[in-house]
């Protein structure tokens, strides 16, 4: 971490602290803090959840719905009710008349299931207050979540840009690489040019190259003959042109500006073969020429 | 001059922050001036139960006059009328239903006030929230002086306080978060003056003892006081967990005082548990930095003797007071989340470049504010200004029996919720 720049002994704190904020949101660059995490879920919970197809005014939903019901009217049941009046002679005679009334039908089953459905309607009511009583957990338990798939969605996309970015990157080493490559490769290829102009041909090499300058400035059969044979005096017992690299040329001389590789490119192994040149290599002496042109190949990358 | 301090509880081993700001002063003015106590018999704050005797006693030479508390705090009515006056609409009446709950409910100790009215200069009630500094005040609100303590915490909104508050011949402040919430609330304009308080520092601490004793070596960060959540210490131990991880050789955390939360255990922090001022200081000395989490403070001790050590400091930014003072005094940084925290840290850290600094002014501003002889000599011409000066109107008279009754006032906590925040700035 870097230090704190205090200037002299009279320090200011909020400066310090100003400083030190800075600096956070330096290290922090696109994460979030706390503070702004919960106002993220609470603001733009439409941006964060709606495509995953949570409602986006769930939390507020859930604030509305918040409600605490009044008890429901309830009654008291019990064996006497149905006997009970205001008036003591009457509730009297309906006690001495409770024998003969109940020659008629037994009230008992009925009262007794009424008393029992009054403690039902209050034992229902408590445990509905009791459920209402757990809303706010709920409510905190949703908020959580709201927060966390909000962090979680946030963490999500950084990591996909940084993927991205990875990816990029590695995409560009290995272009680089490549290019690299071929420049190391393609030397031989590359120092011949001036020896073909040299030669006025190039007929050696097969392909576009070759096929390209149809006529030398110097050529001529008795010329290139001198060469091959000054060649192969050069050569040393038992060296085959194809130790060399691609046409035995890897000595050739190098074109002006280009710096010679540390281990003389063919002389790596997985430079060397031209019996298997790879797609790559195939486009080499293009890529040669690009690189002989100030590296081309890097600059459009 | 004869003074009365009267506060809750009272004993050389009742260490809450009040009782103990209370005991300082009447000790330190027993030298100016005749002092004598008036409190309660009561050792616990949760129930006020009648520990000790009633009657006379003397603590470090200071005289003490203790009264019975009639009833002991019924924790369930108190939480229940907590929830009401708090978070409702409610009455007058159902307030001061509340400050009878809350206790210590002494009608003695309010007798005798009236009583001796006569014999005292001054009556000086420490913390405005309990039964014995509002009765105490409207007995007497020509010559109480209040300490109020207050945090910002919801007891504040009551429509029960502002009255006292503003009619109180004078009010002495511990900051001033504290006075600019206090005359937000109350409106009162009549004469104040942010004190404090100081403490007894010792003239040289001893680090290594401290380092040999407790077998500690790497440097560390410490908090002193109570560990309770709501001093907000499950914040700093989740905070200092992370912080942990992060910088594998950064500061350790050593924890003292007694706990109520569950530490985590986690081999960079160690709790020493309760130690005698003289472990407390050289622990401090020995510190890299005193963490102060508690987002409701009206005054911390532990930081003015942090400072006095030259020791910088690191507070919730949640707190007013707390932070105010770090910025008042360039003595402590603060924090408002685990990205501050964590850099606070580094920071303040004993080899970094701030730890000197900060430290030599927390020395200074100790000494400038809170020395002895300064909180002595303000004390003192609060008394002489008040001496000279007319009594100011009567206190307002609580409302009629009927207008007691209506239902009408605020909920205390949206009061409060609705007081300006923020720390107050350089004076």
């Amino acid at each position: 971490m870097p230090d704190i720049n205090v200037r002299s002994d009279s320090v200011d704190v909020e400066q310090i602290m100003r400083q030190i904020r800075a600096r956070i949101r330096e290290k922090r660059g696109s994460d979030y803090t706390e503070t702004e995490l919960q106002q993220l879920a609470s603001v733009k919970l439409q941006q964060f959840l709606d495509p995953r197809g949570v409602r986006s005014d769930l939390v507020e939903q859930f604030r509305r719905h918040r409600i605490v019901s009044d008890a429901p009217p309830n009654y008291v049941f019990e064996d006497t009710t149905i006997y009970e009046t205001h008036r003591a002679p009457i509730r009297w005679i309906r006690k001495v008349l409770n024998p003969i009334l109940k020659l008629f039908f037994n009230p008992n089953p009925i009262s007794s299931a009424l008393h029992v459905q009054a403690e039902v309607n209050a034992e229902f009511h408590r445990r509905f207050r009791q459920r209402e009583d757990m809303d706010p957990l709920f409510f905190e338990v949703i908020h959580n979540l709201v927060v966390e798939t909000t962090r979680l969605g946030i963490e999500t996309q950084n990591l996909r840009m940084r993927v991205e970015s990875l990816t990029s990157r590695l995409d560009f080493d290995e272009r680089r690489a490549r290019a690299l490559e071929s420049v190391v490769e393609y030397r031989p290829a590359a120092a011949r040019a001036p020896d073909a102009q040299t030669r006025g041909g190039g007929d050696d090499r097969p392909g576009p190259a070759g096929g390209a300058q149809p006529g030398g400035r110097e050529g001529g059969p008795d010329s290139e003959l001198r060469r091959r044979r000054r060649r192969r005096r050069r050569r040393r017992p038992g060296q085959t042109a194809a130790d060399g690299g691609p046409g035995g040329q890897g000595q050739g001389p190098r074109p002006a500006g280009q710096p010679a590789p540390d281990n003389g490119g063919a002389e790596r192994p997985e430079a060397a073969p031209d019996a298997h040149p790879s797609p790559d290599d195939r486009d080499g002496p293009d890529d040669g020429g690009g690189g002989d042109e100030g590296g081309g190949g890097d600059t459009d990358q | 001059m004869k003074l009365a301090v009267v506060v809750q509880r009272y004993g050389a081993d009742i260490n809450g922050g009040a009782e103990l700001h209370a005991r300082y002063i009447a000790e330190r003015l027993a030298g100016r001036a005749e002092v004598e106590v008036l409190t309660t018999c009561a050792r616990d704050y949760i129930t006020w139960r009648n520990d000790l005797p009633a009657g006379g006693d003397t603590v470090n030479r200071v005289k003490v006059r203790r009264f019975p508390v009639a009833s002991p705090r019924k924790p369930e009515r108190f939480g229940r009328l907590s929830n009401l006056v708090f978070d409702r609409t409610h009455s007058v009446a159902d307030e001061l239903r509340w400050l009878s709950a809350e206790g210590p409910t002494s009608p003695a100790l309010i007798g005798h006030i009236r009583r001796v009215r006569n014999d005292f200069d001054f009556f000086i009630f420490f913390s405005y929230r309990y039964y014995h500094a509002w009765h105490g005040a409207r007995a007497v609100p020509d010559k109480a002086i209040l300490v109020p303590t207050a945090e910002r915490d919801p007891a504040l909104g009551l429509a029960i306080f502002p009255p006292v508050l503003a009619g109180v011949r004078a009010v002495i402040y511990n900051s001033l978060e504290e006075r600019a919430l206090i005359e937000h609330l109350s409106g009162r304009e009549g004469p104040s003056i942010v004190v404090g308080v100081g403490s007894d520092i010792p003239a040289q601490p001893d680090a290594r003892r401290f380092r040999r004793k407790f077998n500690v070596r790497r440097p560390f960060a410490i908090y002193i006081g109570r560990i309770d959540e709501n001093k907000g210490c499950a914040e700093l131990f989740a905070y200092f967990q992370r912080y942990a991880a992060l910088y594998p050789s950064g500061l350790d955390l050593v924890l003292v005082g007694s706990n109520v939360l569950q530490i985590p255990k986690h081999p960079r922090i160690r709790h020493l548990g309760f130690l005698s001022d003289e472990d407390k200081f050289d622990a401090l000395a020995a510190s890299d930095l005193l963490v102060m989490p508690s987002r409701y403070e009206s005054l911390s001790m532990v930081a003015l003797e942090a400072w006095a050590l030259g020791k910088p400091v690191l507070v919730s930014g949640r707190c007013d007071v707390l932070r105010g003072q770090a910025v008042r005094s360039s003595a402590g940084l603060y924090y408002e989340d685990f990205d501050q925290f964590a850099e606070c840290l580094y920071a303040l850290e004993g080899s970094g470049p701030l730890s000197s600094i900060l430290g030599g002014n927390g020395r200074e501003f100790f000494a400038r504010n809170y020395a002895w002889p300064v909180i002595e000599r303000k004390y003192l011409e609060m008394f002489d200004r008040l001496a000279r000066e007319a009594s100011p109107a009567p206190m307002a008279p609580l409302p009629g029996w009927l207008a007691r009754r209506r239902r009408d006032a605020p909920p205390a906590r949206r009061v409060v919720d609705e007081a300006p925040t923020g720390p107050v700035g350089r004076p």
